[in-house]
């Protein structure tokens, strides 16, 4: 190929790109930005981008009355239950499914997953009255089910699809050389599966971490998320925007980075030349 | 000390028989070789007798004990898988060890036995790398040290040297040929190439469709191949046959009219009738060119290998091959004449049986001698 004609498909996509990470980070850098600057900055009419950095949104975020605190540790200890719950569970589900011989496992796999795609709406009121009844408003246990609910086929699913990756000729030699279907499964099967209960456990976790719908219906004063939070500041008279910048760059740091973990175990291969 | 005997072994996958009713004795420190083409049931009886498949019905006996109920990890039998299935995240040395741990051995003993095992199979220096750090040929020399080092009763394999280079495949044959003697064990040993299987067993068994067509020793399959089956699948190149009619038969063979003149193929022919349709069958090798021949046919091609030359033949409509000298002059497009020795001629029923030799060959029923194995 000559290099005109390379040329300009490059451009093009190097354009698209550009395009596509502005448009994807200008209001996350911008919110992440806001969020340091004094508020006669942030509401100035020309927006600025040298101003000197303050932490007194932060400071007053986690101070006071109304701190984010219990906020923070109810989000962090519901999605993360319920993410635990959600990992071992759907371990041990996805290796006996993967690993079954059964008619209509196809059926049975698609009939899991597809409780997942249930429209959140749709069981919302069910659930808030099922939840009335068994005194689960307002309980921790309360929304680590309704997250399980949702999260448990997820991940059920993608696990399956994990061990339908390794090949169980390596159980089988551990079998032969004299482990039980457990060793088997707790000396070979699981230091491989690292990459797939990561990946899983982050997914799970941030459903759990950005749902406002549960959250809003079923939790109380003493269970309240951070999505929750954030909305309050909207409610109350006038927009805080320091705080709420503030409060959004605290729920989306977790998630980033959280992003770059999976993409750093998905894209690692699963066998690392066990087979061939 | 072990033995293997399997006692109508039937295994269903679903509403599909895999196996259908196998009897098989293996005796102690044999070499037995299942061969057969690709999906006759051969990995699947193979994990039958590992315990990794549970047969639907029959007896597997180890050293005369049944032991369909026992499971893979207590047989006492080591297993090399064509994909040789090493532990991705262990290194070579446990990879090797990991029988052991699972058997609690104290760490000094295991070592000791990976070192022996790793000194026999040239390991030595390996033992600290990961599978994904080792060639084929070293992946494949791990998983025959794994299987040494928890010292089985019986040795699987399955397919272990299909994923080899040519020239790696033929020496680990020779190798694992060695190993069977060093070691002194019993081994059971599946292919799809009956080159493999001539060259390594002492008792072959061939198979198709989940069926026992023939156990025998190389020698025997090769001479008295009990059904057109086992001619054509045993010998490379493969069996030349032929419809021929019957016009006598005697007690001295069976009389053929052939194109170019009457024989006589030395077999009993009891149940045979003078007009029956019979099936001629003779391998490339036996057939040589003879101007006065009784068959004839023209050349299609040609292949020099140097030593012998391979002539693919236009006989009657059929392709033939006939595998000459390496210093024929012929060429393609010319007409040959060609003949053969009866005795070394087969002929077949039309349910494919074969009819039986007049005389043994002097080499069948001669398993694969030791002598052979200690020259190399
Ligand atoms: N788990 C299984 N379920 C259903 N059919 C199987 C299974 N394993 C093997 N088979 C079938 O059994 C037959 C024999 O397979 P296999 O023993 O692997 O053949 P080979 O090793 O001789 O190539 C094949 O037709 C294959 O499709
Ligand atoms: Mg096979």
């Amino acid at each position: 190929m000559t290099a005109p004609k390379r040329w300009l498909p490059f451009t093009v996509k190097t354009v698209l790109l550009v395009l596509l990470l502005l448009w994807t980070l200008v209001p996350i850098v911008w919110m992440v930005l806001s969020s340091f600057k004094p508020n006669s900055v942030i509401t100035a009419n020309t927006p600025r981008i040298f101003f000197t950095p303050t932490l007194e949104h932060y400071a007053s975020l986690f101070s006071g009355g109304n701190s984010l605190w219990p906020y923070l540790m109810n989000s962090l200890s519901i999605a993360g239950v319920s993410t635990l719950i959600a990992v071992v569970l759907g371990c041990m589900a996805g290796f006996g499914l993967s690993r079954i011989r059964l008619k209509g496992k196809k059926h049975l796999a698609f009939w899991i997953i597809s409780t997942r795609m249930a429209p959140i709406a749709a069981v919302i009121v069910p659930m808030y009255l099922l939840f009335r009844y068994l005194y689960l408003l307002d309980t921790y246990a309360g929304l680590i089910v309704a997250y399980l609910s949702f999260n448990l086929p997820f991940a059920i699913w993608l696990m399956t699809a994990f061990f339908d990756d390794l090949p169980p000729d390596l159980e089988e030699a551990a079998m032969i050389d004299g482990a039980t279907k457990f060793q088997a499964f707790r000396y070979v099967v699981l230091p491989l599966m690292t990459p797939g209960l990561v990946t899983t456990a982050i997914l799970c976790f941030i459903f759990a971490w950005n749902d406002y719908a549960f959250a809003q219906t079923f939790s109380g004063p003493s269970t309240q998320t951070i999505p929750i939070a954030a909305a309050q500041l909207l409610t109350q008279t006038g927009i805080d925007w320091g705080k709420l910048l503030a409060i959004g760059t605290v729920v989306v740091c977790p998630m980033a980075i959280a992003g770059l973990l999976v993409k750093r175990w998905m894209v690692q291969g699963l066998t690392l030349g066990a087979v061939k | 000390m072990a033995t293997l005997q399997l006692d109508n072994i039937i295994k269903d996958f679903g509403s599909t028989r895999v196996l259908k009713g196998i009897d098989l004795e293996v005796k102690d420190r044999e070499f037995v070789v299942f061969v057969g083409p690709s999906g006759c049931g051969k990995s699947t009886l193979l994990r039958t007798i590992a315990g990794l498949e549970s047969a639907s019905s029959g007896d597997i006996k180890i050293n005369g004990q049944r032991v369909n109920e026992i499971g893979p990890a207590e047989r006492g039998l080591a297993m090399v898988f064509q994909s040789y299935a090493l532990y991705p995240h262990m290194s070579v040395e446990d990879n090797m060890g990991f029988s052991l741990r699972l058997a609690k051995v104290p760490r000094a003993e295991r070592r000791e036995k990976i070192r022996a095992a790793a000194r026999i199979l040239q390991l030595e220096e390996l033992l600290d790398r990961k599978p994904r750090a080792l060639s084929g040929g070293q992946r494949q020399r791990v998983a025959i040290g794994r299987a040494i080092v928890r010292n089985p009763s019986i040795f699987l394999f399955d397919e272990p040297l299909s994923n080899l280079d040519a020239a790696l495949r033929v020496q680990m044959r020779i190798e694992l040929t060695r190993l069977h003697h060093e070691l002194n064990a019993t081994m059971i040993y599946v292919t799809h190439d009956q080159v493999e299987a001539m060259t390594m067993a002492d008792k072959i068994v061939v198979l198709q469709g989940g069926s026992v067509e023939q156990i025998g020793s190389p020698m025997e399959l090769y001479h008295h191949p009990r059904n057109r089956f086992v001619a054509g699948f045993i010998g490379s190149p493969k069996m030349n046959f032929l419809d021929v009619e019957v016009h006598g038969v005697g007690p001295t063979g069976v009389d053929l009219a052939l194109p170019g003149g009457a024989c006589r193929i030395p077999v009993v022919g009891d149940d045979i009738n003078v007009g029956d349709t019979l099936t001629l069958g003779i391998r490339p090798e036996h057939l040589k060119l003879d101007d006065h021949g009784s068959l004839e046919g023209d050349i299609v091609l040609t292949e020099r290998l140097g030593g012998v030359t391979s002539l693919y033949l236009d006989h009657l409509g059929k392709e033939w091959i006939l595998v000459a000298d390496g210093n024929i002059v012929h060429r393609v497009h010319e007409r040959v004449r060609f003949s053969f020795d009866p005795s070394c001629a087969h002929l077949f029923k039309s349910n494919g049986q074969s009819l039986d030799r007049l005389q043994r060959h002097p080499l069948a029923g001669v398993e694969c001698e030791g002598s052979r194995v200690n020259a190399i």
